[in-house]
């Protein structure tokens, strides 16, 4: 049904949770539909370019180009002041361990590939691993929704599965941390600890899901969420007749950020052959 | 030094399922599978690995790299930018680089062409405006993946074209002018086209410490898979990074080589073997039968050492049907009936191929639709179509002309009827014609209201596709009061979502509209943040500097992902090259017009020139006929061999004595067909 070499992320799940519709329409039938997300959308648009520049610059940073190198490009006033404030979280700059930007990592579950691309990883072998995800939203939410994200229990469960090779060894849960750093409260970081319960519940709790999507035919329509909220920043709109206009960009709450976090990164099996 | 491997075989020795075996092999011995860089010619060849890499089986753990040279220097370059945009000479290096596709390296192409078009120094070659673009950025290209000079690129054509008309030489020479002048554009606004990619990566980044620090530490192993289709570039790279590897598997598919004409190497790609420690030949292939193995041995004698083989005991003609018909359509009902008859028979639609050297609009029109009429899945390779030959497009485009009257581009009455029709449920076409006869004038600001027509012919129309017609109208005087502030991808991402694909309109639940209406927000999108990366005032000469782009045919961006088309169980209609790089097999083949002199003519570009424009093409030597005739030969031996290989059951072949354009056809395929069946006496014929 989902298409072969497919692999799961916490994106594609959050949008099952959120409206298997969704899912079924993007991730089961790969069905392009071309309407608007947010309004206004040139805003909007800029909003995630700022936000994917910045995970590139944080990305460049980390790969050992000089901050001063990399300050002289920024010309944009909200990028520079995320970059600073970036610059001035101590505990990322801090911290002893390898580094890794930007890494893919990928379990298998239950015969279902779930993979997660980190914005950054600090191993210290055979003592501690802290992932840290960079998130440029324009409010903070509260440690209490992003604990209902499925990211907070998507990260720390693939690292945990698939990491021994970074780790020099297994990883014990208990070893695993997780900072969210919100770019304009950079002062106000959000750290989740992880440990064997919440990683078992957590296994549980995917493994369910994955099952209830296997559970599908996909001839049938899949329910359609419904909390119409979601509906107005979803492209879908109107093939489920939940309306005609976009939501507005000044209203998106960070609860339906996942519109936003499934585009700001670029994924890598974007870069195409440029032929000719 | 590493530790290395050539492997050589032909398609179907399982070198690949090899290679996937290796890599296991690496992961098992505690090599860190991000430290495994798999390279490939192109996308579609990486697909086994891709599904390899993410199958249940596959150890957890960090993601194997699989890339083109083109997405590895696209990816180096765009995080590590900053360290070369100065050195490379770019009048702005603390900006962040644009980099171009083919459609958006036409567009910016297309203003150097369209003046030097208009002094007429293209005048001889009759070749359209957007032709010409792309022909010199095939030599811009060219000119990257051979490591020349662009100067190198004219004087490589002036030579080889020798003492013969004495225009060229002016046109070659104004050809790389003008590519001189895009490529000092691209520097002062940090644009980058596919060429200047390779030759940043390779003159810069390469030798950039940073960059080679993470390279270093970061790749450990590499395997290159048919290495036999890339460019001399390739070799520069792998020969540049070798002494840092700690291991390296080289794959070459022994009578590849079929992107030649894209500029591969397969003679210089060889001589790789020379670094390596090992090196591992198989003959044998596991897919075909001894008949197809000896219709690869005729095919190989009669084309490459032009002299007949011994006479084999198994008969090649044995795996071939041939039939003769007098005319086009004749052709197309046998191959379709022959696939009727196989699918009956238990085959499945994707074990069938369709193949032809070029494969034209109408032909593919006519077969798609005769298969879908006999109830059979068929999907159709089309490598590029122009956004608006797509009717969903059209129809999005004349909305778009409609809603911008001061253009003063006028739809013809026709395109107003189609878009009417297509978007509004309940017009069939007799009623949107109606309606378009109305209600639209050209030269006239708007269009007119239902409400404005006689009765009678309100009725006719019927009032539900009246009231729909009319929020349509309003839609569209709406919007022109926002036209400034709606960048052209906008403007269509609106009107699909909040019209076209409401309940009640024609893209409603209409997924293939969806797609094509994606790709042309896509297009609109990648032009207008490419062209305008910083926004405008006013948006309406943008989008009015779209349309007419489109309207001039540079556009042809409307691609379905490779590998979706190709994993549907679906008879698949290709071109015979294009099918060949999926490097797939299928039971059954069906070749079209095998008289026809297409299978081994190439492209008419007299801008460039796929042999001369390569690096192991001497400098001094001029391009004869005799040269000609020799490496068509050698092309369509590997174009045939590669086919028969990819073909585990049967081939049918199909002869019309007038071809598609009603000449008599007797080409040299056809020519080494009837020596075959001369000498084995038996092949299959069908007749009609
Ligand atoms: S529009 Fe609403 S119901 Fe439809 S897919 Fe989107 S979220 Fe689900």
């Amino acid at each position: 049904m989902l298409p072969s070499g497919f692999q799961y992320s916490q994106s594609s799940m959050q949008d099952y949770v959120d409206c298997p519709r969704r899912f079924q329409l993007r991730y089961v039938e790969s069905q392009p539909w071309p309407a608007v997300q947010a309004e206004p959308f040139l805003e909007y648009e800029r909003h995630i370019e700022r936000g994917a520049t910045f995970h590139r610059l944080v990305e460049r940073h980390q790969l050992g180009i000089p901050a001063d190198v990399l300050e002289s490009g920024i010309q944009d006033n909200d990028l520079k002041a995320w970059w600073r404030g970036y610059l001035g979280f101590d505990d990322v700059h801090n911290m002893d361990g390898k580094r890794y930007p930007e890494l893919t990592l990928s379990a298998d579950l239950d015969g279902s590939r779930l993979t997660a691309t980190f914005d950054l990883l600090v191993v210290l072998p055979g003592q501690r691993i802290v992932i840290f995800d960079w998130k440029t939203y324009r409010g903070r939410p509260s440690k209490r929704v992003f604990a209902s994200r499925l990211q907070t229990r998507v990260y720390p469960l693939v690292l945990c599965a698939a990491g021994a090779g970074l780790f020099g060894g297994p990883v014990n849960p208990v070893q695993v941390s997780m900072v969210y750093w919100v770019a304009s409260y950079p002062n106000e970081p959000i750290e989740f600890e992880y440990s064997e319960e919440k990683g078992a519940t957590d296994r549980d709790y995917l493994q369910s899901i994955i099952k209830d999507i296997d559970r599908h035919q996909n001839n049938t329509i899949w329910l359609l969420t419904s909390d119409m909220s979601r509906c107005k920043y979803c492209e879908y709109r109107s093939l489920c007749g939940r309306g005609d206009a976009a939501g507005q960009f000044a209203e998106l709450d960070n609860n339906h950020d996942n519109i936003i976090d499934s585009i700001v990164i670029p994924s890598l099996e974007d870069v195409e052959e440029v032929g000719f | 030094m590493p530790e290395s491997w050539f492997l050589e075989g032909p398609a179907g020795a399982g070198k690949t399922t090899y290679a996937i075996q290796y890599c296991h092999d690496l992961v098992r011995n505690d090599v860190s599978p991000e430290a495994i860089l798999v390279m490939v010619p192109q996308r579609a060849l990486g697909r086994p690995y891709q599904l390899a890499f993410t199958g249940s089986d596959w150890p957890n753990g960090t993601q194997i790299d699989i890339v083109t040279l083109g997405g590895l220097a696209r990816r180096g370059l765009e995080m590590f930018w900053p360290l070369i945009a100065d050195k490379a000479g770019f009048a702005h290096p603390e900006w962040e680089p644009a980099f171009l596709t083919i459609e958006t390296s036409q567009y910016f192409m297309a203003r150097f062409v369209n003046s030097a078009v208009k002094t007429g120094i293209f005048d001889s070659i009759n070749v359209p405006p957007f032709r010409i673009m792309g022909q010199l950025l095939d030599n811009m290209s060219k000119a990257a993946v051979n490591g020349f000079l662009l100067d190198e690129v004219a004087d490589r054509l002036i030579t080889a074209w020798g003492d013969r008309h004495s225009s060229r030489p002016s046109v070659y020479r104004a050809g790389v002018d003008i590519a001189q002048h895009f490529r000092e554009y691209c520097l002062q606004n940090n644009l980058l086209d596919f060429s200047l990619q390779i030759e940043l990566f390779m003159n810069h980044l390469l030798s950039e410490p940073v960059y080679r620090n993470f390279f270093a530490s970061r790749y450990g192993h590499l395997i290159a898979d048919n290495i036999e289709e890339y460019f001399p570039v390739a070799d520069d790279f792998i020969r540049d990074v070798w002494q840092e590897l700690d291991s390296a598997l080289l794959i070459y598919d022994t009578d590849g080589g079929y992107r030649v004409f894209l500029g591969a190497d397969p003679g210089g790609m060889h001589v790789l073997r020379n670094l390596c420690d090992h090196i591992e030949i198989i003959t044998e292939t596991r897919v075909i039968s001894p008949e197809a193995a000896a219709l690869v041995s005729e095919f190989d004698h009669l084309l490459a050492l032009n002299s007949l083989p011994p006479l084999l005991e198994v008969n090649p003609g044995e795996i071939i049907t041939i039939a003769s018909h007098k005319f086009y359509p004749d052709m197309i009902e046998w191959v379709v009936a022959r696939i009727v008859e196989l699918i009956a028979q238990g085959i499945p639609p994707g074990e069938i191929v369709i193949l032809a050297p070029y494969l034209g609009d109408s032909l593919r029109f006519v077969l798609m639709s005769r298969l879908e009429e006999a109830g059979i899945a068929a999907v159709s390779h089309r490598p590029s179509r122009a956004v608006r030959d797509e009717p969903a497009a059209r129809a999005a485009l004349t909305l778009l002309a409609l809603a911008h009257p001061a253009w003063e581009y006028h739809p013809p009455a026709a395109d107003v009827a189609d878009a009417l029709h297509q978007v509004i449920d309940d017009l069939d076409p007799v009623r949107a014609w109606l309606l378009a006869q109305i209600v639209y004038r050209p030269g006239r600001d708007e269009l007119g209201s239902f409400d404005g027509i006689r009765a009678g012919a309100q009725e006719r129309i019927t009032y539900r596709a009246g009231e729909k017609y009319e929020r349509l109208r309003e839609w569209l005087i709406r919007y022109r009061s926002e036209a400034d502030e709606v960048p052209p991808d906008h403007f269509f991402s609106r009107l699909f979502g909040e019209l076209l694909s409401q309940p009640g309109y024609g893209f409603h639940a209409d997924f293939e509209a969806g797609r094509v209406v994606a790709q042309l927000v896509e297009s609109a999108r990648k032009f207008r943040r490419t062209l305008y990366p910083d926004g405008v005032d006013q948006w309406d000469a943008v989008t009015h500097e779209y349309f007419t782009l489109v309207q001039d045919g540079v556009l042809a961006a409307l691609h379905v992902p490779s590998w979706q088309q190709q994993e549907e169980d679906a008879v698949f209609l290709a071109p015979a090259y294009t099918f060949l790089m999926r490097n797939r097999w299928v039971d059954y083949q069906f070749w079209l017009d095998v008289g026809s002199n297409q299978w081994w003519e190439r492209l008419e570009q007299p801008l460039t020139h796929p042999y001369v424009l390569a690096r192991n093409y001497p400098l001094d030597q001029v391009w004869t006929d005799d040269l000609e005739f020799r490496y068509r030969r050698d092309a369509l031996r590997r174009l045939l061999m590669g086919l028969v290989r990819r073909c585990r059951k049967h081939i049918f072949m199909s002869i019309t004595s007038l071809g598609e354009q009603g000449y008599e056809q007797r080409g040299p395929l056809l020519h080494l067909l009837q020596q075959i069946v001369q000498r084995y006496g038996d092949v299959q014929e069908a007749a009609e």
